[in-house]
């Protein structure tokens, strides 16, 4: 009798610190994603088992977190991170391993390596969402069409008008390329070459008046502003302008390029448990279909991307503005995320050194620089 | 003479017969579509390790070395491979043309270690960059691997040809994800004849190579190309010019690697270093030019893409082609000689294309239909299959505009060359080895076949002084009608006949001697003669058995009936073969 009544104390002892104490402390991007990720996935985690989660805010980069590391004093648990900047990361061993069945399986009880995309479940990363660039065009600046191919943002023949484009080798390279009519498939491979960069350069070239923009508002400015037809930019920023803001803008989801954002808990992080339970909890389809309908950013598992269903305020129907509905996703472009960390200071000068011929021709200038943001923030 | 044990008939025992023949078909299949995949493989890792692959050039991070790794890799892959092709017995790999005159000759029995050493050079050859193609070596491998299988079940001749058809059509389906073309090609280049009971197995084989590649070779096909417009309908016309200047084309191509590999024996440098050199001097141009290394998968996408190249680009790289391939096959590395035509094939499509919109002023929407014409042109004769390149079309573009574009081109271009140059480029080696096979398999199999097969001592011989009475004696208690007359140094004098004999002696009297009684019509054989040859001197000549003698010195005789024996015997297993259906 004591020795049970001894066992049941300990128990209680054991289980009131968790319950009571030790938040969970989540390093994520702010703005109005952290507002979707509170209502979608951190209210509904505390109130599912009473652990409470403290949000704070970065912008990307890894230098805080090696510190950190280094210190052995790590003030996050959980950490939302870019897989390219979360494979560096776990190559430095800053990262935990995650266990390939750290995921729940889909509703259906599909297990989760084939529910979640390919690549999604990695060493150190497991993706919850993807945000695309993708190409976006003023809605009344063609009468009788609208684009529909990659090859149309360099037509302007059939699309005329001025673009604005990243002032940055990738995305438009490969779109460039895209447009001679290459396969998906052999992007990087031809890419590779002197002749096909030769090609995409070329192509680029031939394109008349391109407003170059580095940060990540100007292309939602200049295309509601009017003063080009078509842009490249983050999706969720022009589903911002076009709900929030009427802006008459739509999204070309040809040749879109994803990105993958995933979860990840650094090394010597406090609540390693904790961490894991809420990445399962948050990448369950429920919770990833409550985020998508608050942020257009994909979910990376199919059986999340087909549940999508409204915007809880205006009703739009999220599907159509996810990156990876089947329909959006068809063409979309696998960043090659090894390709661009080798070659990424060649491609930057390659690209920098045509940029200055062209400039010295045409007298282009790039758009105003504000402040080096290419984060996939929503506003 | 080894005979078929094919059972014939019908009951249940062929059927399962048969049934086994299928599944071990299958079997083949998936052994010879992993090691397809696995050789694919190897060869693309070998490709970014050592720095062939776009992709690796672009990606090492110290392009200063890049000049220096581009004229050493192939240069020490000729090195391994020259010093791997000297311990082959006729120190050279083995090729498809060797698999075709194992089924053809019904030798069959391809030997597996030299197979293996030709798969692994050709692996190497290809990882280092040499310009040559992956799809002989894996018809070969495919082939080998077939044989292996029958060989080790102790199977007929009849059966080993199935299942080296079998291996390659498994080899193709995988390499290309095609198993339709897998099926034909076997049929068109390797069988060249069309039996059911070999069908059935080479389609299992296939079917199962179709579905290993779907699921463990997840690398893209050759080519992928987007919906297109229509052609124009003069432009059909343009395409059947296209083939037929193709298989000129062609016929340059596979002379110059036969050319090449000529000058090669003459070579005053031992023949192991001739490939060491050839890579040397591949990778020097290739510092000026890089499109001509390795298979050139990139090259071929950019030709069928308009403006990628200016006209007086695609004559240089597609007269570099031509001579980087003659010069790696010529002199001895290991490889196929299709990639390298599909590349050279396109660029020439392309040469037109660029041509005839600069001409005509057209728009260049179907430029890609030119590309593929060409392709198609230059490919088919070369491996002597228009059907097989026309279903690599359609199965890897799944666009029925461009297939009938490309069979525009093939109807011209196969046969010009066929006249021209022969059958295919493995045809011309075989007929340089002494197997020709222009006249079909029949005549393939008689002139394979030798007279000393059927040789036998059992016959009269007289000294050329003997008496006619003691020559008709002889005869007479021999009961045999001729007589051959040999002399003390078995040197051979000539043939008497009874008949000759008799009337001799008729009007003459006995004191003549045999020797005054020689036919003089009567041919002779020698024990290199073929049953081809005895065959056609069999028109000619009426009596018992013709002579075989070698330098004067008799060997021995082959009776008329052995000949038309052999030839019958030939026929009836050619046709179980290629008539049999269970």
């Amino acid at each position: 009798m004591g020795s049970r009544r001894l066992a049941a104390l300990l128990l209680l002892l054991a289980w009131i610190p968790g319950a009571l104490a030790e938040p969970l402390r989540v390093l994520s991007w702010g703005g109005a994603y952290e507002r979707a990720q509170q209502e979608a996935l951190f209210t509904p985690f505390s109130e599912s088992n009473g652990t409470p989660v403290e949000v704070q805010r970065y912008a990307g980069g890894l230098a805080e977190l090696r510190q950190a590391v280094e210190a052995r004093e790590v003030p996050w648990d959980v950490i939302d991170m870019t897989r390219s900047q979360a494979m560096a990361a776990c190559d430095e061993g800053l990262l935990q391993p995650l266990s390939p069945d750290l995921a729940a399986p889909a509703p259906d009880g599909t297990p989760a390596e084939r529910d979640f995309m390919p690549g999604a479940i990695g060493d150190c990363a497991l993706t919850h969402t993807l945000f695309a660039t993708v190409v976006a065009y003023r809605s009344d600046a063609f009468p009788g069409r609208r684009p529909t191919r990659i090859a149309d943002l360099f037509d302007q023949r059939r699309f005329p008008g001025p673009r604005a484009l990243q002032r940055t080798p990738a995305v438009n390279l490969e779109w460039a390329l895209l447009a001679t009519g290459v396969p998906h498939e052999e992007l990087y491979r031809l890419l590779s070459t002197p002749r096909g960069l030769g090609l995409a350069l070329e192509r680029l070239d031939a394109l008349e008046e391109i407003h170059w923009w580095e940060d990540g508002e100007t292309p939602v400015r200049l295309l509601t502003e009017g003063e080009v037809v078509m842009a490249s930019g983050y999706n969720g920023r022009f589903f911002d302008a076009m709900i929030s803001r009427g802006a008459p803008i739509e999204i070309l989801w040809d040749g879109q390029v994803q990105e993958h954002e995933t979860w990840v808990i650094p090394r010597h992080a406090d609540n390693p448990d904790t961490a894991r339970e809420f990445i399962r909890f948050a990448t369950s389809t429920e919770r990833l279909v409550a985020l998508a309908r608050r942020i257009p950013y994909g979910p990376a598992r199919a059986s999340a991307a087909v549940r999508v269903g409204s915007h809880p305020q205006s009703g739009v129907d999220m599907r159509l503005h996810i990156p990876t509905h089947p329909l959006n996703a068809e063409r979309a472009i696998t960043k090659d995320e090894t390709w661009y960390a080798r070659t990424l200071t060649r491609m930057d000068d390659y690209f920098a050194e045509w940029l200055s011929a062209r400039q010295a021709r045409t007298g282009e200038a790039s758009a105003p620089p504000a402040a080096a943001d290419d984060q996939p923030v929503a506003p | 003479m080894e005979t078929t044990t094919a059972p014939t008939g019908s009951g249940p025992l062929p059927v399962l017969r048969f049934l086994g023949l299928v599944l071990l078909g299958a079997v083949i299949g998936s052994v010879a579509a992993l090691f397809a995949a696995g050789f694919v493989r190897g060869v693309l890792w070998l490709n970014e390790v050592l720095l062939i692959s776009p992709r690796s050039r672009m990606m090492f991070a110290w392009p200063e070395w890049l000049a220096l790794t581009t004229v050493a890799v192939p240069t020490l892959g000729g090195l391994i491979v020259g010093r791997l092709h000297r311990s082959l017995p006729e120190r050279r790999p083995h090729t498809p043309a060797d698999a075709i005159a194992a089924v053809q000759s019904r030798r069959g029995r391809l030997p597996a270690r030299v197979g293996a050493v030709s798969a692994l050079t050709a692996m190497i050859s290809l990882g280092a960059g040499a310009s040559v193609g992956q799809y002989g070596p894996l018809v070969h491998m495919g082939a080998t691997l077939g044989s292996f299988g029958a060989r080790l079940l102790r199977l007929g001749r009849s059966d080993d040809n199935i299942t080296i058809a079998c291996g390659v059509a498994a080899a193709i389906a995988t390499a290309f994800n095609a198993p339709l073309a897998g099926i034909v090609f076997a049929h068109e280049v390797v069988l060249r004849h069309y039996a059911l009971r070999a069908f059935a197995p080479i389609a299992a084989a296939a079917l199962v190579g179709h579905v290993i590649a779907t699921q463990a070779l997840a690398q893209g096909a050759l080519f992928h190309v987007a919906e297109t417009a229509v052609p124009r309908a003069w432009e059909f016309a343009l395409f059947v010019a296209i083939g037929g200047l193709g298989a000129l084309l062609a016929g340059g191509y596979m002379h110059a690697i036969l050319g090449v590999g000529r000058l090669a024996r003459r070579l005053p440098l031992r023949p192991d270093l001739h490939p060491a050199l050839a890579g040397a001097l591949l990778g020097m141009v290739a510092l000026w030019v890089p499109d001509i290394l390795g298979m050139g998968q990139e090259t071929l996408r950019f030709a069928t893409i308009a403006g990628a190249f200016g006209s007086g680009e695609l004559l240089l790289v597609l007269g570099l082609k031509v001579a980087a391939t003659a010069l790696c096959l010529g002199m001895g590395f290991s490889g196929g000689v299709f990639s390298p035509a599909l590349v050279i094939g396109t660029l020439f499509g392309a040469l037109c294309g660029t041509l005839v919109a600069s001409l005509t002023g057209v728009s260049q929407e179907s430029f890609v239909f030119y590309a593929v014409c060409g392709m198609v042109a230059v490919t088919a004769p070369v491996i002597g299959a228009p059907l097989t390149s026309l279903l690599i079309v359609f199965e890897l573009t799944g666009n029925y505009a461009l297939t009938t574009a490309a069979l525009a081109s093939v109807t011209l271009a196969s046969p010009i060359a066929a006249q021209l140059f022969g059958r295919s480029l493995f045809d011309i080696q075989l007929r340089d080895r002494g197997l020709d096979l222009s006249s079909g398999r029949g005549q393939a199999l008689l002139m394979d076949t030798r007279v000393i097969d059927y040789l036998t001592r059992e016959c009269v011989t007289l000294s050329p002084d003997a008496s006619l009475d003691e020559a008709i004696a002889t005869l007479a208690r021999e009961r045999h009608a001729e007589a051959y007359l040999v002399d003390t140094q078995e040197r051979f004098h000539g043939c008497v006949t009874l008949a000759e004999l008799e009337a001799a002696r008729q009007e003459a009297g006995p004191l003549r001697r045999a020797r005054e009684c020689i036919d003089a019509e009567r041919p002779t054989l020698r024990s290199d003669t073929t049953l081809w040859a005895a065959m056609a001197l069999l028109e000619e000549v009426t009596g018992e058995a013709l002579a075989v003698v070698d330098e004067g010195i008799f060997r021995g005789v082959v009776y008329e009936v052995h000949i038309a024996h052999a030839y019958l015997h030939q026929s009836d297993a050619l046709r179980r073969e290629e008539h049999g259906h269970g």
